[in-house]
C-alpha cells in the first residue's frame, strides 16, 4: 500500500502548488465569468421586443400586420414586454416604398396583401420575420375561407400556434425526459471535450516541465513512474473536476436566477453513465498525453507532441455530434467500439436510447482494455523517455530503454 | 554495504560501461573520479534503477536492490532539478514524504537542513529566487532529507565556492562517521584526497583503480619529486633515471619517476653543484594517480 501513499503524495502536490497558482484561479474566475456572461447577458439585453418596421403598398395589408403580431406574442407571459412589435408606414406607390426600403427606413414592404419586397432572402433574424408575415397572411386567407362557419380570428391564432398533436416517441418515458437526456447528453460530450483538450494539455506540459528542469530524476530516484504518473493525473483531474463542479454549479445557480430557460428534469441514470464515461476517457486521454509529454524536454515542443491526442478527441466530439442527429447510424455504431472515441459516443447514443446493451457492455469492456493496455504503454514510454534530454525522443527509443 | 559488480551498458554503439566495479562500506566515504564521459553518471544511475544494466549486479547488504530500498538512500544528480516556484521548505518537505516520512518529520527536516545550510531564512523563497550556489546547497539537502543510510552524489561540488565547499565536506564527513556509506564523484582530487579513505578510477567504462588512497599511493610504481635550484633546473634531468614526465617552472622543477630510481645518487650530485634550495621526494598525489590510470 506504500506505493498509493506515495501516488497520493504526489497528488496532493499537484492539488495544493496548482491550486495556489495565479494561472489556476484566473481560468477558474474566467470560465466562471464567460458561463454567467453566456447566462446573463442575454437575459440582460435579448429578452426585450423585436421592434420592426414595415411598409405598406395599398391595401389589405394592415390586417396581416396585426396578425403578424398577434401569432408572434401568442405564448408571451402576461407580465412580460411583448416579443414582437411592428410598425406600418404608408406609401402612396411601391417605387417610394422601394427606395424607403434601400435607404433602411423599413424593413420589407407588403404590397396588396399579396407580395412582400425585401432587401434579400437569408440571414437568421430576417427570415423569420419573413416567415412570421408569411404565416400571418397564410393565417388571414383560411380566416376569410372559413369566415361563414363562424370561427373568429382569436380561435385561429390559437390553433395555429398550440401543438395540438401529442407527441410519442418509441424509446419508452415521456418525451421531455428523453429531451433532457440529450441535453445532459450534449453537455457532458461539451465538458468531456474541453476536459481532454484543457486538463490533458495540463498534464503534458506537466510531465514536460518536470523533464525540462531535471526534478524528474530526483524523483525517479526513490519513487517509480507510474506513481508519478499515476499522482498527477489524480491531482490535475481533481482540480479539473472541481473546476468543472463549480463553473456548472455556478451555471445552474445563475439559470434558476435569470430563468433564462426551463431546466428539464434529469434522471440520476443518465448522470451516473455520464459520469463512468467522463471519467473513462479522461484517463484513457491522460494517460496519453503523459506519456506523450515524457518525450520532449521543452514546453514548446509539447503542443506540437499532443497534436494526435488533440486531432482524436476533436474527431471523437463531431462523431458524436453525428451521433446526436443519428444514434443509430454506420458512423455512431462504428466508433462505439473504438477505445478513443467511445466514451463521445457511448453517452449520447445511451442517452438516446439507441445502442443495445451488448454494444454497451462491449464498448465498456473495449475501453477498460484499452486504459488498461494504454497505462502499460504509457507507463513504458514515459520512464523510458523520462531521463532522455536533448531533442525529442522517437517512441522506440523510449520504450527501448525504459528499465522495465 | 553497496556493491556494484561487473556491470557493462551499451547505448547503441556507445559502449558506457565495460566492467564497472566498486564497493562502499558504512561509515566510509568512496571519491568515484574518473575523466568527462568515463561512465560515472551511468553507474550511478544504475544503483537507482534509473537503468537497467545489460550485465552485472548491484547489492545493498548482499542483496539486489529493491524499490523499497530506493526509500533509504539518496541521490544528487548530476542534472540538477527541483522546482522552480516551489518554496524551498515545501520542496524538501515534500522529497521527504516520498521517501515516507510523517509530515511533521518531513517539515522539521527540511528546517534543519535548510538551516544548517545557512538559508533559515531563505525557507519560504522559492527555488528560482536562490542564487546558484544555494540552489545546490537545496538540492543536497534534498539527498540528506530522509537520513539516507546510503548517499550517491554526482559532483556536488562543482560550481561552488570554497566556504560552500567547505560546509558540504563537513556535511560529507559527518555523514560517513556517523555510519552511512558515502560515494561522490569529482573533478577536484585535492579536495577528494582530503576526504576519502577509499577511490575508485573509472576510465573508458571500466574501473582501473580501486583500493584506499594511501595503500595506492604506497603501492604505486611512481614517485613525485619537486625541486628548486638557483638557474635553470631543466639540465639536471639528464642525471636522473626512470624520468616519466617533468615540468619546470622557473627555477623549480616536478617530475615523475619510477619508484626504483636512485635518487640518494641523484641528490648527491645536485648538491655537489652545490645550489639546491628545495627538495621533495613523495609518494604520488592522487592526480598524479589519476593521470596515470587514464592515461
Amino acid at each position: 500500500m506504500t506505493g498509493f501513499r506515495t501516488l497520493w503524495q504526489v497528488a496532493l502536490r499537484e492539488i495544493t502548488e496548482r491550486a495556489r497558482s495565479k494561472a489556476y484561479l484566473l481560468t477558474t474566475g474566467l470560465t466562471i465569468l464567460i458561463v454567467l456572461g453566456l447566462i446573463v447577458v442575454p437575459d440582460l439585453f435579448g429578452s426585450g421586443t423585436t421592434e420592426r418596421t414595415v411598409g405598406s403598398v395599398g391595401s389589405g395589408n394592415d390586417v396581416i400586420i396585426s396578425t403578424a403580431v398577434d401569432l408572434g406574442n401568442a405564448n408571451d407571459e402576461p407580465d412580460d414586454p411583448p416579443s414582437i412589435a411592428l410598425e406600418m408606414v404608408a406609401f402612396d406607390d411601391r417605387g417610394t416604398a422601394m427606395s424607403a426600403l434601400e435607404a433602411g427606413e423599413v424593413d420589407a414592404v407588403l404590397v396588396d396583401g399579396e407580395e412582400i419586397i425585401v432587401e434579400s432572402v437569408g440571414g437568421f433574424a430576417g427570415s423569420s420575420f419573413v416567415d412570421g408575415l408569411q404565416r400571418a397572411a397564410g393565417t388571414v386567407q383560411i380566416q376569410s375561407v372559413i369566415a361563414e362557419e363562424g370561427e373568429t380570428a382569436t380561435n385561429i391564432i390559437q390553433i395555429l400556434t398550440s401543438d395540438p398533436l401529442e407527441i410519442t416517441t418509441l424509446s419508452r418515458g415521456d418525451p421531455e425526459e428523453s429531451e433532457s437526456r440529450t441535453m445532459v447528453a450534449y453537455f457532458g460530450l461539451l465538458l468531456l471535450y474541453l476536459a481532454v483538450l484543457l486538463y490533458g494539455t495540463w498534464i503534458l506540459t506537466g510531465v514536460t516541465e518536470e523533464k525540462s528542469n531535471r526534478v524528474v530524476e530526483v524523483l525517479l530516484s526513490s519513487v517509480r513512474p507510474w506513481q508519478i504518473l499515476g499522482g498527477k493525473i489524480l491531482g490535475i483531474g481533481s482540480l479539473a473536476i472541481v473546476q468543472l463542479l463549480g463553473t456548472i454549479v455556478v451555471a445552474l445557480i445563475a439559470l434558476r436566477v435569470t430563468g433564462a430557460f426551463d431546466l428539464p428534469p434529469v434522471e440520476v441514470g443518465t448522470v451516473l453513465n455520464l459520469l463512468l464515461w467522463f471519467v473513462i476517457g479522461f484517463l484513457i486521454f491522460a494517460v496519453l498525453f503523459g506519456a506523450a509529454g515524457s518525450l520532449v524536454s521543452r514546453t514548446e515542443d509539447a503542443n506540437t507532441i499532443a497534436m494526435p491526442m488533440s486531432m482524436t478527441a476533436v474527431v471523437g466530439f463531431f462523431v458524436s455530434i453525428t451521433a446526436l442527429n443519428d444514434p443509430d447510424g454506420v458512423v455512431a455504431t462504428v466508433f462505439t467500439f473504438v477505445p478513443l472515441t467511445a466514451p463521445f459516443v457511448v453517452p449520447v447514443r445511451t442517452a438516446l436510447q439507441a445502442i443495445p446493451l451488448w454494444q454497451y457492455l462491449a464498448a465498456v469492456v473495449i475501453s477498460a482494455i484499452a486504459l488498461a493496455v494504454f497505462t502499460v504503454i504509457a507507463g513504458r514510454i514515459y520512464s523510458g523517455g523520462l531521463l532522455r534530454y536533448g531533442g525529442r525522443v522517437r517512441l522506440r527509443e523510449a520504450w527501448r530503454s525504459a528499465a522495465g | 554495504m553497496l556493491r556494484v559488480q561487473d556491470l557493462h551498458k551499451s547505448f547503441g554503439a556507445v559502449r558506457a560501461l565495460t566492467g564497472c566495479s566498486f564497493e562502499v562500506a558504512r561509515g566510509h566515504m568512496l571519491g568515484f573520479l574518473g575523466p568527462n564521459g568515463a561512465g560515472k553518471t551511468t553507474a550511478m544511475r544504475t544503483v537507482f534503477r534509473l537503468l537497467k544494466p545489460d550485465s552485472g549486479t548491484v547489492t545493498w547488504d548482499g542483496e539486489p536492490i529493491r524499490p523499497d530500498d530506493l526509500l533509504r538512500f539518496g541521490y544528487m544528480p548530476e542534472q540538477r532539478g527541483l522546482y522552480p516556484k516551489m518554496r524551498s521548505s515545501d520542496q524538501l518537505a515534500y522529497l521527504g514524504r516520498l521517501h515516507g516520512m510523517s509530515k511533521s518529520d518531513a517539515r522539521e527536516s527540511a528546517v534543519f537542513w535548510l538551516n544548517r545550510f545557512g538559508l533559515g531564512d531563505r525557507v519560504d523563497d522559492a527555488v528560482e529566487a536562490l542564487s546558484h550556489g544555494n540552489q545546490q546547497r537545496v538540492q543536497l539537502a534534498a539527498a540528506l532529507i530522509h537520513d539516507p543510510e546510503l548517499l550517491v552524489l554526482d559532483e556536488p561540488f562543482s560550481g561552488l565556492d570554497p566556504i560552500a565547499v567547505e560546509t558540504m565536506s563537513e556535511v560529507l564527513r559527518e555523514q560517513a562517521a556517523a555510519g552511512k556509506a558515502v560515494v561522490f564523484s569529482s573533478h577536484q582530487l585535492d579536495l577528494v584526497e582530503d576526504l576519502c579513505e577509499d577511490v575508485a578510477i573509472i576510465n573508458a567504462g571500466e574501473v582501473v583503480v580501486n583500493g584506499k588512497v594511501e595503500a595506492l599511493k604506497d603501492s604505486a610504481p611512481i614517485r613525485h619529486l619537486e625541486l628548486e635550484v638557483d638557474g635553470d633546473p631543466s639540465t639536471l634531468v639528464g642525471f636522473l633515471d626512470g624520468v616519466q614526465r617533468t615540468q619546470t617552472n622557473g627555477q623549480r622543477l616536478t617530475a615523475i619517476i619510477s619508484a626504483d630510481t636512485d635518487v640518494r645518487g641523484f641528490i648527491a650530485h645536485v648538491q655537489e653543484q652545490g645550489n639546491l634550495r628545495h627538495f621533495t621526494y613523495t609518494t604520488p598525489s592522487l592526480s598524479d594517480l589519476f593521470r596515470e590510470a587514464v592515461r
